[in-house]
Order: structure tokens, then C-alpha cells, then sequence
């Protein structure tokens, strides 16, 4: 319980801290990022006083009470009002993010929770038979497939799978005639939208958990209980699993919320490349408009979910390890 | 017979060596940090040279073995010569090209030929000689930001680990948040507040926010040595604290910290490519990230120059998997048991 | 037909790229149904490594390169893989040196059971509980271990765990590889008494795998003496006690002796009479070195987690070290004996009492110049040879630190100081051993080092913690007569701190026994083991192993 407890507590104080360095990063910056996001503003219309005064507690003006602004930041992001989005004006920043989040938590978790199980097997499986050609070709082609740029890849499988091949759409999350709604029709197209967008995240994220997983192993093949077990003629099977894997899964776990920053930040630039509709994009949109309020909101809400993320795993490693119980 | 499947080694029991593998790995840094003998006890020079010389000529072979046993593992070996001929063509990018890179004026968006051979760019320049230059920015930035990162991990993991008083849950929970906040948002954001900043802007970026990894990795090593005897008995012999750190702990260190900096390098070179494809570089200095960038905004796959996409990524690549490949044999230095008994 | 017949093995360390090195030559073995046997021999003798091999265990790189191990009629090397594993019930168990680690932490004890029950289905599903609680019972442990994780056992409990697992398997042969060294002296009496019990009550043949000759003779009829790779003896336990034939055997005898009797001698070592008489000869002449007072000190560390209680590791203890004494601090692990080395050396601070060494407190140090200053004059002897040296470092320079940092001596005079230390440790020729790495020395070698570097800044009082208890029998006797010649020479006091009575009795006068943080009996080292008064006492002095042929042979 004491576990749980320090987690949920380790969890609400860097949640704190990540929504507190989402304030001070624009604060920290040379220029004002406030005084350019109220210009770009203006260009759209009026600003009115309550729209300046949410900028500023986002972005921070030199001049303004900055108790005052972060009291308002806080405020205003518990109510998630994040202000206007001057690119694709007159539309909330929330409204936009919470439009493109869906996408990308449902394509790059669904991603990457497939990786870390295959990566994970395979890992296994290659500590197993160490030495064997599966394991030295799973080796070198892991590391070499972790080491392309993910936008990279994705650019070679638009090309030839989707321009010169047209075995796959090119862009989009679902054809452009069709409106996202809950048929059957539309998620299998969908889901076809997603193949290449979801192929490049998984090559580029399976290596580092079969890497993991296959060094944890091999750890783990030289503890004690091991030879042990097999002293006891235990079934190989059982010996590989439930002792040598499943202890070398643990320390791969703890690694996974760190990874999975990675991942996320690497299916960003996926996304952009086929003009998938979610916050990847989104975020690449705002950068090239410099529409701070989006940029810092998209941030914040990247930050969050791999921190919600994180969360969820040091639970479920509470879960699998009589360790942390006492 | 069918052997058993797995592939630990059996304990030998007896007289299990501790001076085995995971010594020599170690001494490399003698080369690096040859007794500085500092302070109010520092010896005459005279007597002192020869010491040096033998701290000298072990820490060589020390040396020498370290690199023998990573150019033992194929891949490793693969990795360094991969790394030599990057290096190489970067230094002697000049000599190799064979138009100047930001020379225009030839055909646009030839196909590949000849006299180009991966054809040229939307403005008419020459794709292999931006190929060729494209390589010292990329090299450049993973070679500094590998150096810099690594060095804030060795300072903040060593001095996290080794003294006490350090702050040290504020600084694990600082690590911490730099660790899950994701880097790459982070450094587009940053990069974005920062337009036109140059490579300058980048580096930095990129260092202020890959150092973390590496210092908890190295804050446990130096945890787990200092409370070695040999740390304590330094202590005892009067060391100060800093000289401990330096060197008693630092150069036991010293495969993480090379391995280290070859993963840092490795991230920065790919992050770098990153933000140049954003846009988000100095998208006038020839880099194989801004090359990627050109290409996808003049739209080459449509007209098909895949050439002026698939080789300056196929470089990054190149370069990252060179380093990744290295790492497999300096691992071999830190993990005894990843070194031992590979057949099966 | 004998159950185990070893014919002609040799077994090699084929590391790929390196000449093959010889762990095992030539053994011929015959084990009748129910021996127990002991397999005796130090560090690098290849007794685990044979241990192995018998139990069909060995993994690269070791490899069998001649002769077979036929168990049962049957050649082991020819069994394949699932033949070999069915062949593990009703055939040979192994419990591992490092039992603690030999359970799988994420498995409950149950499990580990119902694990191998499943794997050879011996025991009927509705009667598999049962057989497990039975097992666990009669290895001494409660039956709600059952429920436990190993990470909630103690060391011995875990080894005891082992043994039932192994156990579960119906074994004709059960090989035990050290199955006590990891564990704490009184725990291991009890330990081996159970593997005594039970191989009588099951009737298992039983090898025991151990480096120590006095655990052997107590509890097997027939010891197997290994010597580099080789059975340089094979004789009924009586036989090796009484005649042994084998001067490597002889040797090792020789450093055996109970600490209880009136006169204990070692080769190598001169008696306590001799000592104190060399040391009055060498007229120390009442110097300006000062005793070591400690008074009424006490340690009290936070709870570990909520709920306990504090924890008292030293309660009240005082005591006074003069010059050229020697005084010996006894117990168990958990004692407090190394929470007493930490406060006198200012590692951690008395939670209340008084330490004193001349007009020096050192109760309240922290760091800085006062701590240095007292470093110089109370230095530490450490347990592990192996990790007390850093391996980058020579031993020049490893010994020139301390006489940099100490002393006034620069230069030439530095590292003439140096080699005079070697000299005295007797690492000559000095130049040579100044050069080496820790690596190119053995244990012997490397505590000598660790002894010179801790006489550099010729310091009053030494702590010795457990000097001995890493190196081979063989090379104890060595360093305790150095130890004791520092007094004798320098005029040097040491607390000698150790679990292990026998070289207690050899080098020191004066002895204090603590039990939980008490100090329960003290007096004159020979007295009080002569005639132990406090039952702790006594039951270490049980414990010990008393080199005679235990009454089952």
C-alpha cells in the first residue's frame, strides 16, 4: 500500500512540476512570446481584455504579476481553457487538441503497447538462444532499424508503399470524402489509414525493447534461481518464462515509461509525414505559425498523458512484484 | 546430445576472479587522467616522471586490451569502421565532392547521371556533393552534444552518487522530471521560441535535454562503488573527496561513460536531423536533416527523386547504427555477463 | 553396483580465443548407496566445478574433455535433454553455495514447489499441498512459509527452503555445494545439523562440496581431498583425521585447533606466551601514544519501516584498548561488532557515550581536518582483500597516498618509506611487488598490501575486520602473524574484530562477546574460552567445527 501511496504522491508532484515548467518555459525565453502571440492575434480581430490576460498567464509579460499570472495558469488549465488558436482562428486550443489527441493516443498507444510485447517476446526468445542466427539476426537488425529516423522511414514507406506501390493511402486518418462517425466502414478505413503511420512507430520502437529485454535476459539466465530450477528439471518452458522472462520483464517495465517519451516524440514527426490528423501535426502546424498558445497547450498535453502513462506502468509494476508490497 | 537452451555460465565457484572482466575495461582513463598530483603533498617532478611513465605505458595497454576486446565482437568491429569512413569522408569533404555543395546553375531536379550521381535539387545543386559536406554539420552536432551531454551526466551522476548532502532527493526528482518529460517536444518547443537560432541554438537545445538518462545511469554506478572497500580505504588514506571521485570512482567508470556518450551522440545526431526536417535548423547550411527537409518541401515524391530523400536519411542511419554497433562491444566491457559464454 | 561412478574425468574452461584451462584432472570416484561423502578443498581446488559436473549442470565454458560420470548404470552424457530432465526426480539434486539467490523472487515458496511437482508429476494433484508442507516441516521451517516470497525469508531460511526443494525430489544423490558459507555462524551449525538429520532419516546418498575440513569431518564418513583439479586423497573420515597420507592434506589439518582447549597452536604462528614475551623484549617505551577509551556508547538507528521499533544496534558498551594491546570483538552477524568499528573510526557518530583516544573526542567528528588527523592514527584492516584495492591502481601507488596525504615525507624519502612497508609485509623484492597490479597478486599478497597501506601513517590503533575470514585456511596463519607482529614491532593496538574464535584465541589477549548490541562476556581471550560462562558464548564455541569424525562414521 506504502508503494501506491509514494507513487500516486511521485505522480500528482511531477504533475505539478511538468504543468509548472509549461509556465515558465515561454517566460524563460529572450522576446516576448506574449506580446507576439496578442499581435498575431490582433491580425484576426479585436482582443479583448480577457483574452489578453489569459495570453499573458500562459506566456508571461515582463511587466505583469507573475504570482498573479501563474495563479490564473493554474486556474485556467484545470478548466483546460488554453485560450484562442490564432492559426486556425476562431477556434479554442482546446477544442482543437481535444479534435486531434483521440488520434494520436489511439494510433501510438495501440502502437506501442504492440511493440512492447512483440519486442518483448522476441527479446526473450532471443536471450534464450543466445548465439543462435536468431538471435544475431534479431540483434542487428533491431539496432539497426532502432537507429533510422523515424520521419525518415516514414518518408521511404510513403514512397514506396504508398506512391510507387499505392498499396496505401498517403495521408490523412481516413478518406478525405468520409466523416468520422462509429460504422463499421469507417474504422476499417481507418484502420487502413493507420497501417503505414503505425508500421514506422513500431520498427522504430521495437528495438530498443528487444534490446532490453534480451540484455535484462541474459542477466537474469545467469541468476542463481535459474540453474536452480533447471537443477530441479523443471520444464524449459517454465524455466524461460516464469523465471528467467519474468524477472528480466520487471527492470523492462521501468525502462518502458522512459522509452515511451521517445516514442512519442518520434511519432510526431510520423504523423506530420502523413498529414495525420492529430497532435504531431497539430503541434508542427503551430511551430510553423508560431501560434504559442497551441504550441504550449499541446506541450502540456503531450507532457501529461506520458506522465499518465508512466503512472499506469509503475502501478502495474507494483502489481508484479511481491517487492514492492512490504 | 541436445544442449540445455540457455546460455549462463555455470558458477565456478572457487576462486571466481573479481579482477576478471570487469577490471580491464576499466583502466582505459588512466591515459585520460594520469595522477595530477595536486596540492600541499605534490611530489618533485623528477621523481615523478617515471612514475608517470608507467602510469603512462599501463594505461596504454590498458588501453589497447579495451579496444581489443570491443574489436573482438563483429558488430562492434563493423561499427568502428563504419564510424572511421563517416569521420574520414566528413574531414575530407573537400578533397571528395565533386562540385561546391551550394553551387547552382546545373539542371534542376535531374535524375541521377554521371556527372551527378544522385541527380540535383530543385535549385540546381548537386545531391552527392551535399551528400558529401551535408555529414560534418550532422557529425559535428553528435560529436559535441555526445561530449557535452556526457560531461553534465558525469558531473551531476558523479557528484549525485558520491556525496551525500548533495541534495540529493531534489536533484533525483530534477532527473526524474527531465527524464519523463518527453525530449523532443520539449526541444521543438524550445527550438521554436528560439527561430534562427543556428546550430548553436540546437547543441544546446539538445544537450539541455538529453543529459539525464545518462547521470542516473551513472549516479547508480557511483553508488554502487562508493560503497566499495577500496573507496572507503582511499578515504582512510586520506584522499579528498574530489580526488576519490577522480580517481578512484571516475575511471571504474569509464565503459558506461564511453557507452554513454556513443548513446547520447547516437540521439543527438538523430534529434538534430529532427528539428532540421521541422524546419526548425538553419535550413541554409547543407546537413543531411535539412536535405531531408529540401526534398520533402519541393515535393520530390512526387516527381520521384527518391535519391534526394532515401541518401542523406540512409546516412543518419548510417551514423546512428555505427555508434549503436560500437555500444555493443563497449557493453561487453561493462557487463561481464554479456561478454561470457555467448555459444550455444 | 555403485550408484555414482566417476571414471577418468577431466573437465576444461574452453574460453574461445584462450588456451583452454585444466579445472579437473584424472578423478576416479565410486559412491556406494547412502555414503555421505565430503568433498574438501580451497579456493580454485575444482570442487564446485566437479560438483557440476556430476549433477549435469556444467555450462561453457566449462566442458568435459575426458572420461564419463555414470549415475545409476547410466552414462549422463548420453541423455538427451528431456531424458536428463526427467532423470533430475529420483536421481541427483543439487543445493547451490548461493542458496539464498537460488529462489525465484516473484514466486511465492508454494509455487516453487507446485513448479516442480507439475514438472514431474510424482505426487498426486490432491496430495501436492500436503507433500509440500510436509517438506517444508522437515526442514524445520513452519508451514506458513508456504505463502511467503523469498524476499521475506532470511538467509537460512532460504537455504532451508532449497534443501526441501531439492528434497521434493525424491533425490538418490543430493550434492551440496557449500550450502552454508553464505550463512552466519550460529545459523549454520543449525543448518548442517538439519542436512545431518535428514540424509540419516531419508537415507539420500549425499556429497558435501565445502572448503572447510572441520564441517567435513563432523558430518561425512569418507572425505575426498581436491587439490588443483586433482583427488589427492580418498579415505574414511577417520582415516584422514587419524593418518592422513597426503602432506597437502596434512597441511591442511595442521591449521585447524579448538579454541577451548588449554594450548592452541598453528604453524606459522607463535603461541601467545612467545608474543608477549617478544613484545616485552622489544622494551616499547612508555610512549606518547595514548589508549583508545570508549565509554558507555550506544547506537540507535530509525526503524527501517513504519511500525517497527528503533533499532539498538550497540547498547552501553565501554571499553579500553591500551598500547600494544590486542582485543578481540566476537559475535554474529548483527552483533554490532562492525557498528563499533564504524563509531571508533567516525564513520557514523555514538548516539550517546564517549570515545576517546588520547585528549582526541571522537564521538562528535564529522569531517575536515580533525577526522583526517584522526585517520592517521586509527586505520582499518579490511574483510575483502578483493575489493579493498582498486584494480586500476599499483601498489605503489595505492601506498604512496596515505604517506603523501600523512606524513611530511615527499620524493625519494616518500618512496623510500613505501618500499620499507612492502618490506615489512614481507612483499619482497619490493621493487618488483611495487609495480604490480592488484590483479597479479593472490589474497595473501593483497591483504598484506591493504596492511601496508594501513601502517603508512603509523597509526596508533588498528581495526581488523574479519582480516581473515576471504582467504583459504592455508593463507590465514600468514596474515595473522603479521597482524600479531605489528604489536609486537610498532607497538600498535588492535581491535580484532571477527566471528571466527579459533584465531581470536591466536592472536589476541583480551576478548569481549557481544550478542544484539551487548557486551555479554569479557575477559582474557584464553580464559574466557577456556571457560565460557554466558550461553551465547557457549553456543558459538558449539558451533565451531571441532575436527573430529562426527558419530555416524
Amino acid at each position: 500500500m506504502r508503494y501506491y501511496l509514494g507513487k500516486i504522491g511521485l505522480f500528482l508532484l511531477t504533475l505539478w512540476a511538468a504543468i509548472t515548467v509549461n509556465f515558465l518555459l515561454p517566460r524563460m525565453m529572450p522576446g516576448s512570446p506574449a506580446d507576439a502571440a496578442i499581435a498575431k492575434l490582433s491580425q484576426n480581430g479585436p482582443v479583448t481584455p480577457e483574452m489578453r490576460a489569459s495570453i499573458e498567464a500562459q506566456l508571461g509579460v515582463p511587466t505583469g504579476n507573475p504570482f498573479q499570472q501563474y495563479i490564473q495558469y493554474l486556474n485556467d488549465v484545470v478548466h483546460l481553457n488554453f485560450g484562442i488558436s490564432y492559426s486556425n482562428f476562431p477556434q479554442s486550443v482546446s477544442s482543437l487538441v481535444s479534435t486531434a489527441l483521440p488520434w494520436t493516443l489511439v494510433l501510438v498507444g495501440t502502437v506501442t503497447i504492440l511493440s512492447f510485447i512483440i519486442g518483448t517476446m522476441l527479446g526473450a526468445a532471443m536471450a534464450w538462444k543466445r548465439g543462435s542466427l536468431v538471435d544475431a539476426t534479431g540483434s542487428v537488425s533491431s539496432s539497426f532499424f532502432s537507429a533510422f529516423p523515424p520521419f525518415w522511414l516514414a518518408l521511404l514507406l510513403l514512397f514506396f508503399l504508398g506512391y510507387v506501390a499505392k498499396a496505401f493511402p498517403t495521408s490523412g486518418a481516413y478518406a478525405a470524402t468520409s466523416v468520422p462517425n462509429l460504422s463499421w466502414s469507417f474504422l476499417v478505413d481507418a484502420l487502413y489509414h493507420s497501417i503505414l503511420p503505425g508500421l514506422t512507430i513500431l520498427i522504430t520502437s521495437l528495438g530498443s525493447w528487444v534490446m532490453g529485454m534480451r540484455n535484462n535476459m541474459i542477466n537474469t539466465l545467469g541468476d542463481d534461481y535459474v540453474t536452480f530450477a533447471e537443477a530441479n528439471g523443471l520444464h524449459q518452458r517454465t524455466v524461460m518464462l516464469r523465471y528467467a522472462a519474468r524477472n528480466a520483464l520487471l527492470p523492462n517495465l521501468t525502462s518502458f515509461g522512459l522509452v515511451l517519451g521517445g516514442v512519442v516524440g518520434g511519432s510526431l514527426l510520423v504523423e506530420q509525414v502523413f498529414s495525420y490528423p492529430g497532435i504531431g501535426m497539430l503541434l508542427f502546424q503551430a511551430v510553423t505559425n508560431q501560434d504559442y498558445p497551441l504550441m504550449q497547450a499541446l506541450f502540456l498535453m503531450i507532457t501529461v498523458s506520458v506522465l499518465v502513462a508512466n503512472f499506469i506502468v509503475d502501478i502495474l509494476y507494483g502489481v508484479l512484484d511481491p517487492r514492492t508490497r512490504r | 546430445m541436445t544442449q540445455a537452451q540457455n546460455a549462463h555460465v555455470t558458477g565456478t565457484a572457487s576462486g571466481n576472479p573479481a579482477n576478471g572482466p570487469a577490471s580491464d575495461k576499466d583502466k582505459a582513463l588512466e591515459v585520460a587522467t594520469p595522477p595530477s598530483n595536486k596540492g600541499e603533498h605534490s611530489q618533485p617532478r623528477a621523481k615523478h616522471d617515471s612514475a608517470d611513465d608507467n602510469v603512462l605505458i599501463r594505461g596504454l595497454r590498458v588501453a589497447g586490451r579495451s579496444f581489443a576486446t570491443v574489436w573482438s565482437v563483429p558488430k562492434a568491429r563493423f561499427g568502428i569502421i563504419l564510424f572511421s569512413l563517416i569521420i574520414l569522408i566528413a574531414i575530407f569533404a573537400p578533397v571528395l565532392s565533386p562540385y561546391n555543395p551550394k553551387q547552382t546553375g546545373f539542371e534542376t531536379n535531374a535524375q541521377p547521371s554521371l556527372s551527378h550521381l544522385l541527380g540535383t535539387t530543385a535549385s540546381g545543386q548537386d545531391v552527392f556533393s551535399q551528400l558529401i559536406w551535408g555529414g560534418r554539420i550532422s557529425v559535428m552536432v553528435a560529436m559535441i552534444a555526445g561530449i557535452l551531454s556526457t560531461a553534465l551526466a558525469v558531473v551531476i551522476g558523479l557528484s549525485w552518487g558520491y556525496i551525500k548532502s548533495f541534495g540529493g532527493e531534489f536533484v533525483g526528482f530534477i532527473v526524474n522530471l527531465f527524464l519523463v518529460i518527453p525530449q523532443l517536444p520539449l526541444m521543438i518547443v524550445i527550438a521554436s521560441y528560439l527561430q534562427n537560432g543556428g546550430m548553436k541554438v540546437i547543441i544546446l537545445v539538445i544537450v539541455f535535454t538529453g543529459w539525464a538518462w545518462g547521470s542516473r545511469v551513472l549516479r547508480s554506478q557511483t553508488q554502487s562503488l562508493r560503497s566499495r572497500d577500496f573507496v572507503t580505504a582511499a578515504a582512510f588514506s586520506g584522499d579528498s573527496a574530489a580526488r576519490i571521485i577522480f580517481h578512484e570512482i571516475f575511471p571504474n567508470m569509464l565503459s558506461l561513460i564511453i557507452n554513454n556518450f556513443f548513446g547520447a551522440a547516437t540521439s543527438a545526431a538523430l534529434a538534430e536531423a529532427g528539428l532540421e526536417f521541422l524546419g526548425l535548423g538553419d535550413s541554409t547550411t547543407i546537413s543531411w536533416g535539412t536535405m531531408i527537409y529540401w526534398a520533402q518541401n519541393n515535393g520530390v515524391i512526387l516527381t520521384g527523386q527518391w535519391a534526394l530523400l532515401l541518401a542523406p536519411g540512409l546516412m543518419i542511419a548510417l551514423l546512428a547504427v555505427s555508434m549503436t554497433f560500437i555500444n555493443f562491444g563497449v557493453d561487453r566491457l561493462s557487463n561481464p555477463r554479456l561478454r561470457e559464454g555467448s555459444s550455444r | 553396483m555403485s550408484l555414482l561412478h566417476i571414471d577418468h574425468l577431466s573437465i576444461e574452461y574452453d574460453t574461445p580465443g584462450t588456451e583452454p584451462v585444466k579445472a579437473v584432472h584424472d578423478v576416479n570416484v565410486d559412491l556406494e548407496q547412502g555414503e555421505f561423502v565430503g568433498l574438501v578443498g580451497e579456493s580454485g581446488s575444482g570442487k564446485s566445478t566437479l560438483g557440476f559436473a556430476i549433477t549435469a549442470l556444467s555450462r561453457p565454458p566449462a566442458r568435459v574433455s575426458e572420461g564419463k560420470v555414470i549415475f545409476d548404470g547410466v552414462d549422463i552424457s548420453t541423455l538427451n535433454q528431456e531424458e536428463l530432465r526427467k532423470q533430475r526426480r529420483g536421481g541427483f539434486a543439487m543445493v547451490l553455495q548461493s542458496g539464498m539467490n537460488a529462489l525465484n523472487p516473484v514466486r511465492t515458496i508454494r509455487n516453487h514447489f507446485m513448479d516442480i511437482f507439475k514438472a514431474h508429476e510424482h505426487v498426486q494433484k490432491d496430495r501436492r499441498e500436503a507433500r509440500a508442507k510436509e517438506l517444508i516441516e522437515k526442514v524445520g521451517l513452519p508451514a506458513n512459509t508456504l505463502n511467503r516470497y523469498p524476499g521475506e525469508l532470511s538467509g537460512g531460511m532460504r537455504q532451508r527452503v532449497s534443501i526441501a526443494l531439492a528434497l521434493s525430489l525424491d533425490p538418490k544423490l543430493m550434492v551440496f555445494d557449500e550450502p552454508t558459507t553464505a550463512l552466519d555462524v550460529l545459523v549454520q551449525h543449525e543448518v548442517m545439523n538439519t542436512i545431518r538429520e535428514l540424509q540419516k532419516s531419508e537415507g539420500f546418498t549425499a556429497i558435501l562440496i565445502s572448503h572447510d575440513l572441520g564441517i567435513v569431518l563432523e558430518s561425512t564418513q569418507r572425505v575426498l581431498v581436491m587439490h588443483n583439479g586433482r583427488i589427492v586423497e580418498d579415505a574414511s573420515s577417520r582415516e584422514i583425521l587419524e593418518h592422513p597420507k597426503d602432506d597437502y592434506t596434512k597441511m591442511l589439518l595442521s591449521h585447524y585447533g579448538d579454541p577451548r582447549a588449554e594450548h592452541v597452536s598453528v604453524p606459522g604462528l607463535r603461541t601467545r606466551e612467545n608474543a608477549n614475551e617478544a613484545y616485552k623484549e622489544n622494551a616499547h617505551a612508555e610512549d606518547n601514544r595514548t589508549a583508545l577509551t570508549v565509554s558507555h556508547i550506544t547506537k540507535i538507528y530509525p526503524a527501517h519501516k513504519r511500525g517497527d521499533g528503533e533499532v539498538r544496534a550497540v547498547d552501553d558498551v565501554s571499553f579500553t584498548l591500551d598500547p600494544g594491546q590486542s582485543l578481540a570483538l566476537v559475535g554474529a552477524s548483527g552483533s554490532g561488532k562492525s557498528t563499533i568499528a564504524k563509531m571508533i573510526t567516525a564513520v557514523e557518530n555514538p548516539t550517546s557515550g564517549v570515545i576517546t583516544l588520547g585528549s582526541k573526542h571522537i564521538e562528535k567528528m564529522h569531517r575536515g581536518r580533525d577526522l583526517r588527523a584522526l585517520r592517521s592514527d586509527i586505520q582499518m584492516v579490511f574483510q575483502d582483500p578483493y575489493a579493498a584495492l582498486n584494480p586500476l591502481h599499483n601498489v605503489e601507488y595505492i601506498l604512496s597516498r596515505p604517506i603523501l596525504n600523512y606524513t611530511k615525507l615527499k620524493g625519494s624519502a616518500a618512496r623510500n618509506r613505501m618500499l620499507e612497508l612492502l618490506e615489512f609485509v614481507g612483499l619482497t623484492p619490493v621493487e618488483q611487488f611495487a609495480a604490480k597490479l592488484p590483479h597479479q597478486l593472490s589474497g595473501g599478497q593483497r591483504q598484506r598490501v591493504v596492511i601496508a597501506r594501513a601502517l603508512a601513517s603509523d597509526p596508533k590503533v588498528l581495526i581488523a575486520d574479519e582480516p581473515v575470514s576471504m582467504l583459504d585456511m592455508t593463507l590465514r596463519a600468514g596474515i595473522l602473524a603479521l597482524l600479531d607482529d605489528l604489536r609486537v614491532r610498532l607497538n600498535v593496538s588492535m581491535l580484532y574484530i571477527t566471528h571466527d574464535l579459533l584465531s581470536a584465541r591466536l592472536i589476541t589477549d583480551n576478548i569481549m562477546v557481544l550478542n544484539q548490541g551487548h557486551v555479554v562476556e569479557r575477559g582474557e581471550t584464553s580464559k574466557v574460552l577456556q571457560h565460557p560462562h554466558d550461553d551465547y558464548t557457549i553456543s558459538l564455541l558449539d558451533a565451531i567445527p571441532k575436527l573430529q569424525v562426527g558419530e555416524q562414521a
